[in-house]
């Protein structure tokens, strides 16, 4: 049975496929240890389905998203050739701000003490000008040993061509008995400091990864034997957690990488081309945006994350550290902040009963948008007084306690419209043409607001909402990218078929010992691309490589060429930099079951009324249960849709549709109190 | 408050638009050149204008070409009738330029049949080699026609047609003329991609919503502009600074200003006279380079995000008299007006302001942009090699954070080169880059470090700098330490194999061996406060 765990803020969200349809269980997570939670969410499951085979566990995990955030990954030694060991903290020597004489000090992952350099040097043709002795290597292994780094991470000049001394240095590194991550495994690409940077942050990540990955491994396979565990990659596709533990840097938007792909997914289904995802979750919000024509969401591999360059491929997501758990407080000039401080999962906020700082939830509870009764089915009891004196007290110069509660939601619908503005005015598209995609545990409540503010007129909330990310992980494909770099004058073009041949074999071979001979063919697909340029230039396009017809690919490069850039030459010499193949498995294929239902009015889902406040004023709002709504359902706000973890707040003047998908469509509109 | 004329999220959405194909063109032009200096270093600036020049939008590039690109496009205007799929080449700094290696392409955009341009975009990268005496264009000549070849606004393409005849004069007088081509084709390349992306986007307004847009965002730089200035204290501020040198005599040459600042009229006058007379050596700046210096130092007074147009010009009134080392007339060689004095300039200005506004102004940063130029034969491939870069320094304290360390500062952002990519390109081997430690000037907060770097020679080659801040450091401020001086070295590679070392003016040029070594230490910071 394939379960998808997306250990994300409070909850741990497992999704699977029993009988066709999707099913979803939601346990707390442990952030201490987040494969209890995991372990929990699984037993959970097969006690529910008397399940007793094989799991298929796809993980989602914030390990290596949080400790890039919060700055708590291993002490790195770098160590790379002598002379150059503050490279990783000089990068590329500008300024990220042009214009401002105050940018804070920029802080290096790898501090002073922790820089190392081997005597050492190869040519830039590949020659081996110096090698280092071994005393020289006995020497670096106990300044390393010394310094009590917990990771190494071993960059060299010139090692993408010639990777002899890394090898030499690694296997001397060994010796201490911590992760090492070797630049020309993790990056085997050309410019000294992004391979660095990335090897660094693979290091930073890896004690924790490792030690993360293979306990889960290990537990899952104990209790439910013949089981397999995979991690989501930042790229969007399914890795094993082996792979993932040795290389965590391509697990740093784990978690995030799967909401895009739910959301696209479940988007398409309803029609939606253009969208713009926002997924508030306890601790961050993540907001991203898609265009199918523009052939869905953008991967890039120019990514700066917690101050680092990292150039392996990912999901362009754009991150904020506020959400549900967010904490409100007034600052030294009396200014009402919130976040990014953050009562997580525990003590979480103040009417869970043990947080005792007001967050982003006391504030929505306390505005009347969070319903005892349907919250977590009612499994968690909300601290009504607790929270009401407790706001009361930090409630500042404000004169009640919803001022302050309106107030709070104010600041933080605020800093997710700047973030949506990131990723769409600021790149010159406009946020009016897209739909507002709304997941996570807030981002229903939160999505109305914030579409108003941005002038975007409907908002989609996905059937499952709370459980987006898992939903996402459980239906994308197994992605494992292959590339060599050849630098081949493109009439040495000849050789390219054999270069894909020899990939594709080692990429089988590597898929049939991960995944067994059970693998069929047809969900097998294998994508062939090269990375081409004129010579001489920095940068290459990348344009699909067709064995049957293979000069069709240079033709489409002068094509790409003109397209992108303005001018194109056929008769000046082309460069093939490096051959990339991509080798997916398809996830098993599901088909949502349309419901057929007449137009209705959600009266039989309508569970009571209750006082939700907007713009200062109470107003009587209908509650609706989200599960026992209809497809055709039409009805208007003010009302509040709830469901297992999340609430849509639908404000007076909007109205909403339950599609056939069972996707919540918001036509939004202006406010009338 | 101000009544906006157009929608704000409109403008708002506009303004990230123009902003975005500024910098489109930006990644255009990286990703297709051929020298190290433009793809992997970004010494290059995009920029968008309206029908009648004025700058709407730039990329985040290097704000020393930024604020002068607009003499630019008048130039050209003034200089020749544009028409559909023309493009203007330029690079005299006496027509529109800087100094001779940044060339600089304009292009009109028509829109419809409409007989006016609705848009300029023009782009301007610093070329490796644009022919003289030194390899590399940036040598301690004595007149411009030394400095290399005078490009006067002509036509490169006609009709969307490159001119051959006319692309052949430029690249018979250069060093390393297919580098060149290249180079000179991503511009082309980067123009078009503009010109492409803004007809899409003068698609989506009427006519005359997008003049009102335009209007109204050169208006709102000036109102953030404005703003500021009515928040200063009335009064006239005097500063002075020095360079080195002018490589030619040993006289040191004076930058003075005299900064009016009227808060009821929202408005600053700088007034440039007390200023040296144009020298003999390469440090003359043309007035396009003060006026450059000047923008930077009001765009950095708004907020980060405001938008950098015209507009931002208009509350400034700007004196310099001609034939000074601020306003250079020809034939006086410019080559290091655009790297080194503009530097000096904003020392200058800064040091003006921080008698207006202690608190908001850091002390002087390393103040040179340490140029390298390295030219010769290349064993590996027997070809000519030009080699250009500029090393950072140390950022001067603020008051409560100390100075960055090593990194690019003011009127310069330009990356270094990779290594890997500097040693594929050239006959060098990189020996060192790291932090020089100790050089910030100490104060309640340091200033930041400069950096040393060694590059070993693999060919014999002629080795020119052009440099300042030897004699006259970085200033601290508010009772902070002055930074260390740079300094340079040349290791001669002597047939005993041992190396006997030379330390190196500022501004020279030496013939080097193979085996030689250039150490290049640049100056920290000027430290702030009293330690």
């Amino acid at each position: 049975m394939r379960v998808a765990i997306d250990s994300g803020g409070t909850f741990t969200d497992c999704v699977y496929l029993a009988d066709g349809e999707l099913r979803v269980v939601k346990v707390f997570s442990t952030p201490a240890d987040p494969s209890r939670g995991v372990l929990d969410g699984l037993s959970q499951i097969v006690a529910r389905e008397k399940y007793t085979g094989a799991l298929d566990v796809r993980h989602g995990t914030t390990v290596g998203t949080n400790a890039m955030l919060e700055r708590k990954g291993a002490r790195v030694a770098f160590v790379t050739t002598k002379g150059l060991e503050d490279t990783i903290a000089i990068g590329r020597q500008t300024r990220q701000r042009l214009y401002d004489w105050f940018a804070p000090l920029p802080e290096c992952l790898v501090p002073r003490e922790l820089r190392f350099g081997v005597p050492e040097r190869v040519s830039a043709e590949g020659a081996m000008l110096r090698e280092p002795t071994e005393e020289e290597l006995q020497a670096l292994l106990e300044s390393v040993r010394a310094s009590g780094a917990e990771a190494v991470a071993i960059s060299l000049l010139f090692s993408f061509t010639q990777p002899i001394t890394e090898q030499r240095v690694e296997a001397s590194l060994h010796n201490l008995g911590v992760p090492v991550s070797v630049s020309h495994r993790i990056l085997p690409e050309f410019r000294e400091y992004e391979r660095a940077a990335t090897t660094v942050v693979n290091a930073y990540l890896a004690p924790r990864m490792q030690s993360y990955l293979e306990r889960l491994e290990r537990e899952v396979t104990a209790k439910h034997p013949e089981s397999r565990v995979d991690v989501m990659q930042s790229s969007g596709g399914i890795l094993p957690a082996r792979v993932a533990a040795e290389q965590p840097v391509r697990t740093v938007l784990s978690g995030p990488a799967g909401g895009v792909i739910g959301a696209i997914t479940l988007a398409r289904w309803a029609g939606f081309e253009r969208i713009i995802g926002f997924d508030m979750g306890g601790t961050s919000t993540d907001v991203f945006l898609a265009d199918a024509a523009q052939g869905g969401a953008r991967l890039t591999r120019e990514s700066i994350v917690a101050g680092m360059p990292i150039s392996v491929p990912m999901l362009d997501i754009h991150t904020v550290g506020s959400g549900g758990g967010s904490i409100a407080r007034f600052d030294a000039g009396g200014m009402l902040r919130v976040g990014p401080e953050s009562a997580g999962a525990d003590p979480g906020p103040i009417c869970f009963g043990k947080g005792d700082k007001p967050t982003v939830t006391d504030a929505n509870y306390i505005l009347g948008r969070m319903d005892a009764d349907s919250f977590l089915g009612g499994s968690v009891t909300l601290h009504d007084e607790r929270a009401r004196v407790m706001m009361q007290e930090h409630k500042g110069p404000l004169t009640s306690v919803e001022e302050f509660a309106a107030g709070i939601l104010r600041v933080v619908e605020t800093n997710m419209e700047k973030a949506i503005r990131v990723i769409s005015v600021e790149r010159g598209l406009d946020p009016r043409e897209f739909a507002l995609v709304a997941f996570g545990g807030g981002g229903p409540l939160h999505a109305c607001a914030l579409a108003r503010a941005l002038g975007i007129g409907t908002v989609l909330v996905p059937a499952l909402p709370g459980a987006l990310s898992a939903v996402g992980i459980l239906l994308a494909d197994a992605v494992r990218d292959y590339s060599r770099t050849v630098m081949l004058a493109s009439d040495d073009a000849d050789g390219l078929q054999g270069i894909f041949t020899e990939l594709e074999k080692h990429a089988r071979h590597e898929l049939r010992a991960e995944y067994g001979e059970s693998v069929r063919e047809e969900r097998v697909s294998l994508l062939r691309t090269l990375d081409v340029r004129y010579r001489g230039q920095g940068y290459e396009l990348n344009v699909a490589f067709d064995p049957s017809l293979p000069a069709k690919a240079l033709d489409n490069f002068h094509d790409l060429h003109a397209k992108s850039y303005g001018f194109s030459h056929r008769e000046r010499p082309v460069e093939i930099v490096n051959v990339r193949l991509r080798i997916a498995v398809a996830a098993e294929p599901y088909a949502p079951k349309l419901a057929s239902e007449s137009p209705n009015d959600g009266s039989d889902a309508c569970t009571g009324e209750r006082s939700v406040w907007f713009d200062g004023v109470a107003l009587s709002s209908s509650v609706y249960a989200r599960d026992r709504l209809r497809a055709e359902a039409r009805f208007h706000g003010p009302a509040l849709i709830t469901e297992y973890t999340s609430a849509t707040l639908l404000p007076p003047g909007s109205g909403a549709h339950v599609d056939t998908f069972g996707n919540l469509i918001v036509t939004v509109g202006e406010m009338q109190a | 408050m101000t009544r906006l004329t157009v929608d704000p999220i409109d403008l708002a959405i506009f303004q990230s638009a123009v902003h975005s194909i500024a910098e489109e063109m930006g990644a255009a032009l990286r990703r297709t050149a051929l020298s190290p200096n433009i793809k992997e270093r970004r010494d290059y600036s995009c920029a968008v204008f309206d029908g009648r020049g004025r700058v709407i939008a730039m990329g985040d590039h290097m704000p020393v070409h930024l604020g002068s690109m607009p003499m630019s496009v008048l130039a050209a205007i003034d200089a020749i009738k544009l028409g559909r799929g023309d493009i203007a080449v330029l690079n005299d700094p006496y027509a529109g330029g800087t100094h001779l290696p940044d060339i600089t392409m304009v292009m009109p955009v028509f829109h419809d049949a409409e007989q006016e341009p609705l848009f300029y975009v023009a782009n301007r990268a610093h070329h490796a080699d644009v022919g003289g005496t030194y390899p590399g264009s940036m040598g301690p000549a004595r007149e411009i026609f030394q400095e290399g070849i005078r490009i006067p606004p002509v036509r490169i393409v006609r009709g969307g047609q490159v001119d051959r005849e006319m692309l052949d004069l430029i690249l018979f007088n250069v060093r390393t003329p297919q580098e060149r081509e290249g180079d000179l084709d991503a511009q082309i390349g980067a123009c078009r991609v503009g010109q492409d992306r803004l007809l899409e986007l003068a698609a989506k307004y009427e006519p005359m919503k997008l003049c009102a847009l335009v209007d109204e965002l050169l208006d709102y730089s000036e109102r953030l502009v404005r703003a500021e200035l009515r928040k200063m204290p009335a009064g006239e501020f005097c500063a002075e600074d020095w360079l080195d040198e002018d490589g030619v005599t040993d006289n040191p040459c004076r930058i003075a200003v005299k900064l009016t600042i009227d808060p009821a009229e929202a408005a600053i006058t700088a007034d440039f006279d007390g200023s040296a007379t144009q020298v003999n050596g390469s440090i003359n700046a043309v007035r396009a380079i003060t006026l450059s210096a000047c923008f930077y130092i009001l765009r950095c007074l708004i907020a980060e995000d405001a938008p950098a147009t015209a507009g931002i010009l208009r509350p400034l009134t700007l004196v310099t008299r001609p034939g000074t080392i601020v306003d250079a007339h020809p034939p006086a060689p410019v080559a290091g007006g655009n790297v080194e004095t503009s530097q000096r300039i904003v020392d200058v200005l800064m040091r003006a302001l921080a008698l207006a506004v202690p608190d908001r102004v850091p002390a002087a940063s390393a103040g040179t942009m340490s140029n390298l130029t390295i030219g010769g034969i290349d064993p590996r491939s027997v070809r000519p090699f030009t080699y250009y870069e500029t090393t950072a320094g140390g950022m001067g304290a603020r008051n409560g954070i100390d100075g960055i360390s090593g990194v690019q500062t003011h009127m310069t952002n330009s990356l270094n080169t990779p290594i890997e990519a500097l040693e594929y390109a050239y006959p060098f081997r990189v020996r060192r880059y790291g932090y020089r430690e100790g050089s910030g000037g100490n104060g309640a907060y340091r200033g930041g470090d400069g950096l040393v770097r060694e590059i070993e020679l693999l060919a014999d080659a002629q080795v020119t700098l052009l440099a300042d801040r030897r004699k006259f450091r970085p200033y601290g401020l508010a009772g902070g330490d002055d930074g260390v001086a740079g300094k340079a070295t040349l290791l001669r590679n002597n047939l005993s194999n041992s190396l006997a070392s030379e330390e190196l003016p500022g501004k020279c040029s030496r013939q080097a061996k193979a085996g030689d070594v250039l150490r290049l230490e640049t100056p920290g910071g000027g430290g702030w406060g009293k330690a």
